[in-house]
């Protein structure tokens, strides 16, 4: 049914942008909110490239993951070059900025958004299809990750979340490591939004705001923050019960705010309570005793 | 178009709406300066300062300065659980940066969730009106409204100042930003001095809500939006720079004011980004302004020997 | 002799049980003709949202105590949209494939264009409700609006001022964002056709507090009128400062600025200020009866009157055709749906007039321009 066919290609582009998210702020520690917007880009350049330019829809959509690594890159490297911290702040800047570049220009359809995007399968393909394909990305995204936590990649990521200053000491470059793990964390969202927009093909700026930015945060933190399987649970259950609460008829008044409420409040509870999230990370590389204990605290 | 007339009324008008800005930025900056997190759940602490006062005045007849001590109570009872329930557990946790933010940005949408529950989403005013009778002085309009929110802007502006050079507390709190361990082994009590820090901006809170509403109408997401020009001012005046910080929040309404005299008016939002993203790129230590090394130079450490060992 | 009349008593028991099932569960199938509406009941548009979600309640009320549809009843289904684009395709597929209605009413632009391509895909009928955006009239074969599209009002309101007020210089001051833009640039349009001259062209962002430059640059031009294309939130502050840097010449603005809280946030300076409204006010009797039982049951007028108004007839198109289909004992399909209501074409609503729906997915309507005097929303002109 189109319905849970809809629900089921959410979860899995959540999924995808939840395990990316684990990589940039999970295992490479780094701080950055604006994951949204290169989920954003990836879904407009995809759109306008196939609908305005003609270019088929597989190579749009390369095209759209490719400039969202472009477009990462470009912010990362300077704002990494100054500082951690000013990474937050770049990225806020960006997400921002670049969201009031949709709502204004006309070939991006401006604040009213984009329509009619070209369906990434003709008609008498049967919607299975596209379900199937987005459920096999979703899973090696996050195998990917977890290929990648797990490698000598992830080693080294450890190494440097751990202490940047040795890492240093060591003879690596903290700061191509932390824009190549921001890199590659957006470009995966870039893909995922191609996907989006090719699906329901309609996109407006307003869905790639902050809040949007809260709701994959809260999957990472709900779900389990460094954990393979945490931002899967966590995609899954903030996806999937928001729409089974719709089933429970409760009257619209206390429905409302309350689900928004409900929300935020788990991460809350969650972060204090739980820090480390639902599905919680064995460390994957305990160096020291002292510095496993650390990371459990 | 660039008559004596006009500049004169969009500096003196820029100036005086930027009262709140400078406010915010001020609040801002001093959490991020002392307590070194990047506090954007000052939004919530204005959205609950705003609503108490509009609870007080427009819902229950109360008379102003009712409301505006509602909104002070609010924004401290508030500052004072965001420290002692949430950045102390992280700090003592010493959890990651990236949760400290999440923790924020949480509370603000929690907080605007629960206005939307409980007051809806119609934009209000604190007072039924929010016409002000003008006068014109020269040929620049001065409303009423005008005049008390500069006095209040720039006498904040002087009593903070003058907490932070001359106050104990003051000095311990410039102390604990430029280095918190430090302070401490000369018997400052860094969590102490945090709420301190938290309280102030509290009250900087109240007060620029308190302007704003009176002025404008607010929604239960107008603090987030309010607090993007509050941390730009921040970024571009220099992080830890708290007299940047204000300075830019007036330059910054002055120039995006003025700028539709110059630029086309569809531009004028984006402005704000376009600094900013100079400032991130070219200016990562902000505007330098030289007051900052007078302050620093004056808090040396044999003040605060004698002052610390009665303070612990 | 006994055994035989036993199988007749009990078949004719059985037959009548049978028969009697029969007509029950038959009854029970025709019982209700289901619909859909997708609204925002919760998050920022819900105040709005769930006044629209009442007035549609008791049309569907109305309707069901009148008698229904041939005697079945009618039944809403009603799913959150929460104004959010994504929502919004999620109610509208749960709507086509878990309901399975052949027609549902939609409101927000942003979400109608959203579940346009689940309309189309389904064969579904959309009824957007309330979206006032240019663009819904192109959105497909199954994306109709009820609901007088941007051009409507402003290209009426800016007539007026052209021709019946006499204005010969309009300055426009527009809120940056999809809906300013493109009615400032129709009201400019219309103005210029009118014979006027356009002398300032003037936007604002939408988180601006302090409009000083422009409102500058706009006393600069010296216009005799000024058009301001806001929100709600925002165009009273804007009305506010115009008058404090002594623009005292008319303003007129759209349906947001319509409602009774501008005059008591501007007081004095809400005189004279003009407003568009899509719908009859109370001097329509029905219209004031509504707002009476508004008073009466709810405690208050219906946030955006006008919209609510909108809403309570959807439910009669919908009856409407669903009767013509029922009498031409045509299945209830959205194919079947659409071409009905193409066809009808005309329909006499209680709370809005007549409405015509045009082949090419517009209606027109009648704009009532409402002005601010002595303190109160009068009606100063309507135009067809």
């Amino acid at each position: 049914m189109e319905y849970v066919y809809a629900v089921v290609i959410l979860i899995g582009l959540y999924i995808v942008l939840a395990a990316s998210f684990n990589l940039i702020i999970g295992y490479g520690g780094l701080i950055s909110i604006a994951h949204p917007i290169f989920y954003a880009i990836g879904a407009y350049a995809s759109a306008i490239l196939s609908r305005d330019y003609g270019f088929p829809i597989p190579l749009a959509m390369l095209a759209g993951t490719l400039i969202a690594l472009v477009a990462s890159i470009m912010v990362a490297l300077p704002s990494l070059r100054v500082s951690g911290d000013y990474l937050l702040i770049a990225s806020i800047g960006f997400q921002l900025g670049l969201i009031e570049v949709f709502k204004n220009a006309s070939w991006t359809g401006g604040a009213g958004g984009f329509t009619n995007i070209p369906a990434a399968l003709s008609a008498s393909v049967p919607r299975e299809v596209y379900v199937a394909i987005v459920v096999v990305v979703a899973a090696l995204a996050a195998l990917l990750v977890r290929a990648i936590a797990h490698g000598p990649y992830g080693r080294a990521m450890a190494a440097m979340r751990d202490d940047e200053v040795a890492f240093s000491a060591l003879g690596r470059n903290a700061v191509a490591m932390k824009v190549g793990t921001f890199a590659l964390g957006s470009a995966l969202a870039g893909f995922a939004g191609a996907f989006y927009a090719h699906y329901f093909r309609f996109v407006a700026p307003e869905q790639f705001d902050i809040l949007q930015s809260s709701v994959v945060l809260t999957m990472v933190v709900v779900g389990g923050i460094r954990s393979t399987w945490g931002p899967v649970v966590g995609a899954v259950l903030l996806q999937a019960l928001p729409q089974a609460i719709t089933f429970l008829n409760l009257p619209p008044a206390v429905l409302g705010p309350l689900q928004g409420l409900l929300f935020t409040g788990l991460v809350l509870v969650f972060m204090f309570v739980r820090p480390q999230g639902l599905v919680s990370a064995g460390e994957v590389w305990s160096a020291t005793r002292k510095g496993s204990e650390h990371a459990r605290s | 178009m660039l008559s004596f007339d006009i500049v004169a009324q969009i500096l003196w008008t820029s100036f005086a709406t930027s009262s709140y800005f400078v406010l915010f930025a001020l609040a801002f900056a001093l959490v991020l300066k002392v307590n070194r997190a990047f506090n954007f759940a000052q939004a919530a602490m204005m959205t609950v300062a705003f609503y108490a006062a509009y609870t007080c005045v427009a819902l229950w007849g109360l008379p102003g300065w009712v409301g505006f001590a509602a909104a002070l109570a609010a924004s401290i009872i508030l500052a004072i659980v965001i420290e002692v329930f949430g950045f102390r557990t992280l700090r003592r946790r010493r959890a990651d940066q990236i949760f400290v933010f999440i923790f924020t940005l949480i509370v603000s949408e929690v907080v605007a969730f629960l206005a939307m529950l409980v007051f809806g989403t119609w934009p209000s005013t604190i007072f039924p009106s929010l016409f002000w009778p003008v006068t014109l002085v020269g040929n620049v309009a001065v409303s009423q409204w005008d005049i008390p929110a500069v006095g209040v802007a720039v006498s904040s502006v002087v009593v903070l100042f003058g907490f932070l050079r001359f106050t104990r507390t003051g000095q311990f709190m410039v102390a604990v930003a430029d280095n918190p361990d430090l302070a401490e082994l000369y018997g400052i009590a860094k969590q102490r001095i945090y709420l301190a820090t938290m309280l102030t901006a509290a009250v900087l809170v109240a007060l620029g809500m308190f302007l704003y509403g009176t002025r404008a109408q607010v929604q239960p997401t107008t603090a987030i939006d309010l607090m993007l020009f509050a941390i730009a001012a921040t970024i571009i005046g220099g992080i830890g720079n708290l007299w940047g910080a204000a300075l830019t929040a007036v330059v910054l309404g002055v120039v995006q004011n003025s700028s539709v005299l110059f630029i086309p008016s569809e531009w004028q939002g984006f402005l704000l980004y376009l600094f900013l993203f100079v400032a991130i790129v070219f200016l990562p230590n902000g505007v330098k302004l030289p007051a900052r090394r007078r302050l620093t130079r004056k808090t040396v450490a044999p003040d605060l020997v004698g002052a610390g060992s009665q303070e612990s | 002799m006994m055994t035989t009349r036993f199988p007749t008593r009990r078949a004719l028991i059985a037959a009548a049980g049978f028969f009697a099932g029969l007509t029950i569960t038959g009854a029970m199938a025709q019982e209700t003709l289901k619909f859909g509406l997708a609204m925002p009941l919760s998050g920022g548009q819900a105040l709005y949202g769930q006044d629209q979600v009442k007035a549609a309640e008791w049309a569907v009320a109305a309707i069901n105590a009148a008698g229904g549809v041939n005697g079945k009843k009618l039944e809403m289904v009603l799913l959150d949209t929460r104004a959010d684009p994504q929502a919004g395709i999620q109610a509208a597929n749960r709507l086509v494939s878990v309901e399975k209605v052949p027609v549902f009413v939609s409101a927000w632009s942003a979400v109608v264009k959203a579940i346009a391509p689940v309309a189309n895909d389904n064969k579904v009928v959309q009824l957007s409700v309330g979206a006032n955006s240019a663009d819904i009239a192109r959105l497909g074969d199954y994306t109709y609006t009820t609901f007088p599209l941007a051009d409507v009002d402003i290209s009426a309101v800016a007539n007026h001022a052209a021709t019946k007020l006499g204005k010969k210089r309009a300055a426009v001051l527009y809120i940056n964002n999809e809906t300013g833009v493109v009615a400032a640039q129709i009201y400019r349009d219309v103005f210029s056709k009118a014979g006027g001259q356009v002398v300032a062209y003037e936007a604002y962002d939408p988180k601006a507090s302090d409009w000083t430059g422009s409102l500058l640059k706009v006393r600069a031009a010296n216009p005799d009128i000024i058009h301001i294309q806001g929100l709600v939130a925002d165009t009273p502050q804007v009305i506010a400062q115009m008058r404090q840097l002594g623009l005292t010449v008319p303003v007129s603005s759209y349906s947001a600025v319509y409602n009774p809280k501008l005059i008591e946030q501007l007081g004095k300076a809400a005189e004279g200020v003009i407003a568009t409204s899509l719908a009859p006010g109370v001097e329509d009797k029905a219209v004031a009866d509504y707002v009476e039982r508004w008073r009466k049951e709810v405690g208050r007028e219906p946030n955006g009157l006008p919209y609510t108004q909108y809403l309570y007839d959807a439910p009669y198109i919908v009856a409407a055709v669903f009767k013509a289909l029922d009498d031409k004992k045509l299945p209830l399909t959205g194919e079947n749906f659409r071409r009905e209501m193409v066809a009808t074409k005309t329909f006499d609503l209680p709370l809005t007039g007549r409405l015509t729906i045009n082949e090419n997915h517009t209606v027109n309507k009648p704009v009532f321009l409402m002005e601010v005097k002595n303190g109160k929303w009068v009606q100063l002109a309507v135009v067809e």
